[in-house]
């Protein structure tokens, strides 16, 4: 009701004000700052991100399935194996069907990053950074420091411990942040256009420069803080990726540069 | 470079002909793909649908697609790179002098930059200058940023460039099949000289 009151708000605020700057469906996230979680000896404390817009939820499958009926290339049949495993849009019934394993208003899953990329560009807009999609992720439901506000926490611990139901519920029905955007936990991991810059995988002790010994044991102490449970869990998940994986939790959302 | 594109031309042609004694064969995604952008369809799984346009070190544009026909050998790197880049490019020359004489003068070895800042044309010769990289086998390119995350996805080679503008990455060698498909990858800096040989030596025959 909250995020409908929101919503309503968002969309009959008069011109001028920031809410009326946003694009429909997005939030304008504003300039501050990313501290990374773990970091090389030189980088610095924090990023600054500049303020950016974000979709308030993930793309649903009906999102999508409009997508692939005007880029048929991207249809489940058709998409090239370079650019997606098997398995892509896998609980779709068929290419341009969804079927009860995938309601209209439920995030889009088991989207290649290539894919996810291929939707934001069509969009006109783009997939967003780490630093962004983190930035935005920071803040609680109603304080900015989310990893110290008890209820939204528990909130994001809950969701870690319980396995995904199938098929998933409506995106956008997530307590809003701070800044408007549901959804950034508790209902499915999301690609972020930089996944790949995360270096803490067992590769990064064998075949990566910088970042050796990153994630193993001890690395964990050079980390920003060591509470931030939902931090390390979405590095080690991003690390754990490759552009061309599908994964039934895995959708993603847009985001655009004002 | 314009005497190697005869060959190439040729070569097309003839792969053209193949296709069309195989009529009906063309792979379904590129049912969609106008004539003058694919004169003959490559295979789902090859590289060379990449549309990057990449600049090699004197300043030419090239596209992947103009190594169809050859084995390839590539890996990315930055030219300031002092750790491992030397080993991963030094471990390909290991390999290039391994293959047998055919085989290696078929072979192109391309070296792609993270670095699109400071790996311009000018940089890039100076890398195959210092590194003493023959003009006739090795290809160094350098491309936009999107291209270059790109390729790094298609591949699997994380990177991340950090505050002193150094770059953490994957150590990866990849060898291209004739069609452009990962034929083989060679991951971390140890071993794998003499797999990375026989897979070139298999994607030349």
């Amino acid at each position: 009701m909250n995020r409908l009151l929101l919503l309503l708000l968002a969309l009959a605020a008069a011109p001028g004000t920031v809410l009326a700057d946003a694009p429909a469906g997005m939030m304008l996230i504003p300039t501050g700052d990313y501290v990374p979680l773990l970091r090389s000896k030189d980088d610095p404390a924090s990023v600054p991100v500049p303020a950016f817009y974000l979709d308030v939820r993930p793309v649903t499958n009906a999102e999508f399935l409009a997508f692939v009926e005007t880029n048929p290339k991207w249809q489940r049949s058709r998409v090239s194996p370079l650019f997606a495993d098997p398995g892509y849009l896998g609980n779709w019934a068929g290419d341009l069907e969804l079927g009860p394993q995938a309601p209209p208003n439920s995030p889009v899953v088991r989207v290649s990053w290539f894919a996810a990329r291929a939707y934001a560009k069509w969009r006109g807009k783009r997939l967003p950074t780490t630093a962004e999609w983190e930035r935005a992720a920071s803040v609680g439901f109603t304080t900015v420091h989310g990893n110290t506000e008890p209820a939204y926490r528990a909130a994001v611990l809950t969701w870690f411990s319980e396995p995904t139901p199938s098929p998933l519920p409506a995106a956008g029905a997530g307590r809003p942040n701070l800044f408007g955007v549901c959804d950034l936990a508790g209902l499915v991991w999301e690609w972020v256009d930089d996944f790949n810059t995360a270096l803490v995988t067992g590769e990064s002790r064998g075949d990566a420069g910088l970042d050796r010994n990153l994630f193993c044991g001890a690395g964990s102490v050079g980390a920003r803080d060591t509470t931030d449970y939902p931090a390390f869990m979405r590095a080690g998940y991003r690390s754990s990726l490759r552009a061309s994986y599908v994964v039934p939790n895995l959708g993603f959302r847009c985001a655009e540069s004002p | 470079m314009k005497t190697k594109i005869i060959p190439l031309l040729a070569w097309l042609l003839a792969t053209t002909a193949a296709w069309a004694d195989t009529a009906g064969a063309v792979p379904p995604c590129c049912a969609n793909c106008t004539a003058e952008a694919a004169p003959a369809a490559f295979s789902s799984r090859s590289l060379y649908q990449l549309e990057g346009k990449w600049t090699d070190d004197s300043g030419r544009t090239v596209t992947l697609a103009s190594l169809r026909g050859r084995p390839v050998v590539l890996a990315m790197f930055f030219s300031n790179c002092t750790y491992a880049c030397p080993l991963i490019v030094h471990d390909m020359r290991d390999a290039r002098d391994a293959l047998p004489p055919a085989v290696r003068a078929q072979t192109r070895f391309v070296l792609v930059s993270f670095d699109t800042e400071r790996d311009t044309p000018a940089a890039l010769r100076a890398y195959r200058e210092r590194m003493q990289l023959d003009p006739d086998a090795w290809i160094l390119l350098r491309g936009s940023p999107a291209d270059v995350q790109e390729l790094a996805m298609v591949l699997g080679v994380k990177y991340k460039k950090d505050a002193d503008g150094q770059f953490a990455h994957s150590n990866l060698i990849t060898v291209l099949n004739r069609e452009g498909e990962i034929a083989f990858q060679r991951s971390g800096l140890q071993d794998g000289i003499a797999e990375t040989v026989h897979a070139v030596t298999l994607a030349a025959r």
